[in-house]
């Protein structure tokens, strides 16, 4: 009881303090730092929602990049070719791929382990294929560019193409984000998803619709994956075709992974760790996924619990040898 | 109009045969260690490369054919005994590894070849006439090959030593345990068989298709399709599939776009998965 | 609890193929409220079959299931879990990542219908003292911290138990409960177990003839899917059949 008041309490310090050397650092860092940590945001927000469905729920998806372009392409579209405002597309970016993913879900999650995840990437496929062919829509593999007005909210007004204003927006959003999946993840909700992944026929045996619940997360993840893209959108002013390709989603699975899977702190460290690597070998190697790829490798074998299960495990084992 | 017709069906018969081959790698792996190979398109696509650099070396593409999958058998090897080996009861740990084997295997090649595509020469360039249009030769020799390999594998998984091993662990893994087949050293040759399997293929498509670092992503998709529609563990049907599959786009290509085709392939694939997961032709 | 003449459970004609193996065989059975009845047979008689035909986890090739009254057939396994069929399995089912405290807990909180999500889950006071009240009745109360994984096995199959117990069933269905337990810890874990399951009703699956004669009110005897005998243990003990099957057991 004291235990749990005294992780709850340390939670909210490192949160609190995280969120303050955050908030402070475009004083100290440059433009082009800061739109770096913009981006690492909105994969950190891809990364925890992936984790949701799979470190927590146990279903390996290889399809999320579909919600993120289809959220990236919502944003853009919605301003560019419908003239909305921004505040409401960015609102479409999470309600549109949580309708697709009520439809894609509500057919995966008949089906476990290889064939969800190959179903899943099955139907981002299709929404890849569309995405590239559909020029006259999506602008095909070029993209589309396009100049959000600034994010209205009662007195509040974000200028998106002022980089600082877009840092704090974006850091503002994921950080909220955040806490919202973390209180899931800790209410009777969040349990049910936990218990799917360790075991699914028992589950099912005390009296829960499983396929109902992986639905639920699936969908919240959805929604989350689709503001991801849309916050990502917003950034870098552009939505590309590539973003539906399934190999973004490996993106998420990497920092999920590498991070510690069932954690939500464990992917957001991991995008951080695995980007941060990727940003300063770019020079050196020209390359990001062979770091990725070799970490994570080396993450499975080693210390598949990613990194936070590793510090874990090894306070625990400090607890029972103390 | 006939002449398209008859293009697109030995089109699709060839490319079915060549992704029968990687199917069969595929399935292999996936039915007997029940790893699930994310890697697959990689070795594919390694195959075609080594092969590239073999060709440059000796400037003859038959050797490339027969040294390139084994070489990427040996990496096979290596990827069994080294990185797979303890994770093999795992099937969730196998797909991240091999995934992570896939990304740093497309960037490393990226790196040493190149980004941009290059071409193998056919060895036989003669075209025949079929209907109005010329067709390649070396497409025909292409599928025969591919016939010929199957064959072998038919042959050899029925009559060898290994490959009534490979049979007997997939049957029932205590018992060939139990009789002393050396399981550990089955596994490491399928996963090598595997391998090569895909990089043979891989040598031969790149007489066909451009040779580049990215080559191996829609087709490790289209092996994962094939080997569930066909039913993993379901060696024909893979076969079966692969060519109904390939078939089914080529000449529906004649008739809509084929990035149409593929999305209406695609969505097949999806009911098949949903209401016969087993597989069209498994049990 | 003494029997009442109340019939909870009635399964007319069942019937269950695998392909061509016939495992369940043109079953009928009536279970009345209160009633512990033993299943027993040899391996392979159908037991845990029909369990899973009862408990939905198979769906029937012929026939008919009613609980209280109303036909259950080929319903799915959570939905059973409402109507108040509980089931343990043979081989133990538990939550492996989670303490004792979880694994009840969960299963306590099935019973409840609204999960707000932003609510923490500590602060369902209703589960809370229910999963309490369930870990003291299990006896596992001291051991509520311990990963499920990571408890003598002994100590899990009273768990699964336990998590069958919280979803306030009114029928138990119990596979086994004593497999792979020594003559003494069986005898211990019948000792824990028969307080929890008091006033229930309960199908009791087992090998263990010790503990069938034991508890068994009436016992059914299944051979090859077919029921072959049914009655009281003793009627069973004189059973020529019954002795045959078992070769003087």
């Amino acid at each position: 009881m004291i235990l749990s008041k005294i992780s709850h309490f340390g939670f909210v310090l490192i949160f609190g303090l995280v969120l303050l050397v955050l908030a402070v650092l475009p004083f100290f860092v440059d433009l082009y730092y800061q739109t770096f940590l913009i981006e690492l945001f909105v994969w950190v927000l891809f990364a925890i929602s992936f984790d949701l469905i799979f470190g927590y729920t146990g279903l390996l998806s290889f399809g999320q990049a579909l919600f993120f372009g289809l959220g990236s392409y919502t944003v853009t579209i919605f301003v560019r070719k419908f003239g909305f405002n921004t505040e409401l597309s960015l609102f479409l970016s999470i309600v549109i791929p949580i309708l697709f993913a009520w439809f894609v879900g509500y057919f995966s999650v008949k089906l476990t382990g290889i064939h969800f995840a190959i179903i899943t990437i099955i139907f981002a496929m299709i929404g890849n294929i569309i995405g590239e062919t559909w020029t006259s829509f999506t602008g095909g593999s070029d993209g589309l560019t396009f100049s959000p007005p600034p994010f209205r909210l009662g007195l509040l007004s974000v200028d998106m193409m002022d980089i600082k204003s877009n840092y704090y927006f974006v850091l503002a959003i994921v950080a909220i984000s955040y806490l919202f999946l973390r209180r899931i993840v800790q209410s009777p909700l969040g349990k049910v998803f936990i218990s799917i992944r360790e075991n699914e026929e028992r589950v099912q045996l005390i009296g829960y619709n499983v396929q109902r619940y992986k639905l639920v997360a699936f969908i919240i993840a959805g929604g989350l994956s689709g503001l991801a893209g849309g916050l990502y959108s917003l950034t870098l002013k552009y939505a590309g075709a590539s973003y539906l390709h399934w190999s973004v989603s490996g993106h998420a699975v990497v920092y999920t992974v590498v991070g510690g899977m069932g954690t939500l702190i464990g992917p957001a460290l991991g995008a951080g760790i695995i980007m941060s690597l990727e940003h300063y070998l770019i020079d050196i190697l020209q390359t990001t996924d062979l770091v990725a790829g070799i970490v994570l490798v080396f993450m499975i074998l080693v210390a598949p619990k990613g990194l936070v299960g590793y510090i874990q495990s090894m306070l625990k084992k400090g607890e029972t040898s103390a | 109009m006939i002449s398209n017709l008859a293009v697109a069906i030995l089109n699709g018969i060839v490319w079915g045969l060549m992704m029968a081959l990687i199917a069969l790698g595929l399935n292999m792996i996936c039915g007997l260690l029940y790893i699930i190979n994310m890697a697959h398109g990689a070795l594919y696509m390694l195959g075609a490369v080594v092969a590239w650099y073999l060709i440059e070396l000796t400037g003859n593409f038959w050797i490339a054919l027969i040294i390139a999958p084994l070489c990427v058998g040996v990496i096979g090897i290596l990827m069994e005994k080294g990185l797979l080996r303890t994770i093999e009861d795992k099937p969730i740990m196998t797909i991240i590894c091999t995934f992570g084997v896939m990304l740093a295997v497309q960037e490393l090649v990226l790196i040493v070849f190149g980004g941009s595509p290059r071409r193998i020469d056919a060895p036989i360039t003669y075209c025949f006439p079929l209907f109005q249009l010329q067709y390649p030769l070396m497409r025909v020799v292409i599928a025969a090959i591919s016939g010929l390999v199957m064959a072998g594998l038919w042959f050899f998984l029925r009559k060898a030593k290994y490959g009534l091993w490979m049979r007997a662990v997939v049957q029932d893994r205590e018992m060939a345990v139990a009789i002393g087949i050396p399981v550990t050293k089955v596994y490491m040759w399928t996963f090598a068989l595997g391998s090569a399997l895909a990089a043979f293929s891989g040598v031969l498509a790149a007489t066909i298709v451009s040779v580049e670092f990215m080559m191996g992503r829609e087709v490790l998709i289209m092996a994962f399709i094939i080997v569930i529609v066909g039913g993993m563990g379901n060696l024909e049907g893979s076969v079966l599939a692969a060519i109904m599959i390939s078939l089914i786009q080529g000449v529906g290509s004649l008739f809509v776009p084929p990035s149409i085709a593929m999305v209406f392939a695609l969505a097949f694939m999806i009911l098949v998965l949903l209401i016969r997961p087993q597989g069209l032709f498994g049990e | 609890m003494p029997e009442t003449n109340e019939i909870i459970l009635e399964l007319k004609e069942v019937n269950k193929s695998f392909g061509g193996l016939l495992a369940v065989n043109k079953v009928n059975l009536s279970l009345n409220k209160g009633e512990l009845r033993a299943l027993i047979g040899p391996n392979g008689a159908g037991k845990t079959t029909l369990l899973n035909l009862i408990n939905g986890i198979f769906p029937v090739s012929g026939g008919q299931i009613f609980f209280k009254g109303k036909e259950i057939t080929n319903l799915s396994p959570h939905r059973i879990s409402h109507i108040g069929i509980a089931r343990t399995l043979q081989i133990t089912s538990l939550f492996s990542g989670s303490t004792v405290y979880e694994n009840i807990w969960i299963a306590v909180q099935s019973r409840k219908r609204i999960y707000n999500p932003l609510v923490h889950a500590s602060k369902r006071k209703d589960v809370k003292d229910k999963t309490e009240y369930m870990l003291e009745l299990i006896g596992l109360k001291e051991k509520a911290q311990t990963v499920s994984s990571e408890l003598s096995y002994g100590d899990q199959r009273i768990l699964e138990i336990g998590v069958a117990l919280s979803t306030e069933p009114e029928l138990l269905l119990l596979d086994e409960p004593t497999a792979g337990l020594s003559t003494e810890e069986s005898v211990i874990l019948v000792k824990k177990v028969q307080g929890m399951i008091a006033g229930k009703t309960i199908i009791l699956v087992e090998h263990d003839m010790g503990v069938v004669m034991g508890l068994a009110e009436r016992i059914t005897v299944l051979n090859y899917g077919e029921i072959i005998a049914e009655g009281t243990p003793q009627e069973i003990k004189d059973n020529e059949e019954v002795r045959k099957i078992y070769l003087g057991t």
